[in-house]
């Protein structure tokens, strides 16, 4: 196991709502880590109470086990008026961090593992899409990616084809941009931030900038809740649970080309916490 | 009894249409039984994306992986991908298949060329399979005997216990005798979580 690039990067490590004075104990790449109210704002510690760098955004408190070699990422989004910002909360899931991130970069699953709310047969097709490293910001880009769906949203009344981007902003953040149905010609953003806990455990903060004025805080929350915990169902059930890098070990089609682009970037990045580099 | 075939699951647990999990030495396998009624054992694995095909659906004479519905055919090569459906897939993608036979109410599974046929135990049929949180010593200590086939006493009922070991976990695959009535399998069922109970508790001592 290497932590190497990855320690020097952000990571979200609980909601700004839930910090508490007596705090709550914590891992984060392997090694524990403590997130309390210092005077009334967060802090975090890393071990031997050494503090570690603190950003309040997206609704989480971000850390950096590490020295962080370049600012958390921007949604500028966040800050658009009329979105309804959601804090779902966390799903502890038994898998690799970097996993984590591929699934929700992975729209050929929705049929199968979402059935009838973000996919159904017989539609199952993956057209053509466009993937990138965009090289001055070092994100990986998926763009033109469309899908048809029975229920793509909460807001959603009957099956619509989707139209989706896919960005991931860190090695384990993703942002997927997606058509508001209530709002055809603006992008819902939903975001999947991971707290890498060890190799193979994870806790998952999804966060979601919304237009949708009518579904109840509660019902958008189930909703997304009820998406991730299907996607648990497959995560704590691939073999190997690390995520193999190097080809050889799993087969990869045109439909999976933003997955492809992703263990590209990580393995040229050095991001190799949750993966595995040898076929074994 | 010497044999090349382990005993991986009794056939009244993989119903008509339906996989299930299990384990030849330390490969994970997928038990499936066709529309038609045929038995396969194959790696628990997708080849796509690692999924295990244990969680995979049948339709027809195909299992398919629940992650992305990549289906497979009988000789474990992969005949259709969802998200390209014009597509045929090529013959390289093929997940490693098991050979799989059913005697007396058992699935049995062997690795490379089986000879001969499994044991023939006639007379006898499943009763229950128990996962045991023990080594297989300490089950062999209790039946005073070791090796795949067991043949023991379970109360006064003359059974046979089917031993698959793997460290410190054992899987036992029970067989009654056919002419047990069903309070004698009821008797044989609660006597064998009685014994998993002892076991685990002796070994974890």
């Amino acid at each position: 196991m290497s932590v190497g690039a990855m320690k020097d990067q952000w990571y979200p490590v609980g909601l700004i709502s839930g910090v508490t004075e007596e705090g709550r104990d914590s891992l984060l790449l392997g090694e524990p880590i403590r997130i309390f109210l210092d005077g009334g704002t967060p802090a975090v510690t890393g071990e031997g109470e050494r503090p570690l760098p603190v950003e309040l955004r997206y609704g989480h408190v971000w850390t950096c086990p590490g020295t962080p070699t370049r600012p958390l990422f921007d949604i500028p989004e966040a800050d658009q008026l009329g979105r309804r910002l959601v804090d779902v909360g966390v799903c502890r899931v038994r898998c690799s961090p970097l996993r984590a991130v591929e699934n929700f970069l992975d729209i050929a699953h929705f049929p199968f593992v979402h059935t009838d709310i973000l996919g159904s047969e017989p539609h199952t097709e993956v057209t053509r899409y466009e993937v990138g490293i965009r090289e001055d910001v070092d994100e990986v880009w998926a763009t033109k990616v469309q899908f048809f769906q029975p229920q793509a949203a909460k807001s959603a009344e009957g099956g619509i084809t989707t139209d989706y981007m896919y960005r991931v902003c860190a090695p384990t953040c993703s942002v997927l941009y997606k058509t508001s149905p209530p709002m055809p010609g603006e992008w819902d953003v939903i975001a999947l931030f991971v707290q890498p806990l060890t190799e193979t455990l994870c806790d998952v903060w999804p966060w979601m900038a919304l237009y949708d004025d009518d579904a109840s805080m509660t019902d958008l929350i189930h909703f997304q809740q009820l998406i991730f915990v299907q996607d648990r169902s497959v995560l704590e059930n691939q073999l190997p649970a690390l995520l193999p890098l190097d080809p050889g070990m799993e087969i990869p089609t045109r439909a999976d080309l933003t997955s492809v682009a992703y263990r590209r970037w990580l393995k040229r990045n050095g991001f190799t916490y949750g993966a595995q580099l040898v076929a074994a | 009894m010497q044999t090349d075939w382990t005993p991986v699951a009794l056939s009244h647990d993989i119903p008509v249409a339906s996989a299930a999990p299990g384990r030849i030495g330390d490969t994970a396998l997928a038990i499936w039984r066709s529309a038609s009624g045929r038995i396969a054992a194959w790696s628990d694995r997708c080849p796509h994306r690692g999924m295990r095909l244990s969680h995979g659906y049948v339709r027809g004479e195909r299992l398919s992986c629940i992650y992305h519905g990549w289906s497979y055919g009988e000789d474990g090569g992969c005949k259709r991908i969802p998200a390209h459906p014009d597509l045929t897939p090529p013959e390289s993608i093929r997940v490693p298949v098991f050979a799989c036979r059913e005697a007396s109410g058992v699935v049995w599974v062997a690795e490379g060329q089986p000879a001969g046929a499994p044991p023939d135990l006639a007379g006898f049929r499943g009763l229950r399979s128990l996962h045991i949180a023990a080594a297989t010593g300490a089950i062999a200590e209790v039946f005073g005997g070791d090796g795949p086939v067991l043949r023991v006493k379970l109360g006064p009922v003359a059974v046979i216990a089917l031993v698959q070991a793997f460290g410190d976990e054992t899987m036992l695959h029970l067989m009654a005798p056919e002419s047990c009535d069903l309070a004698t399998l009821d008797a044989l069922s609660d006597a064998a979580e009685a014994l998993r109970r002892n076991i685990e508790a002796e070994a974890t001592a």
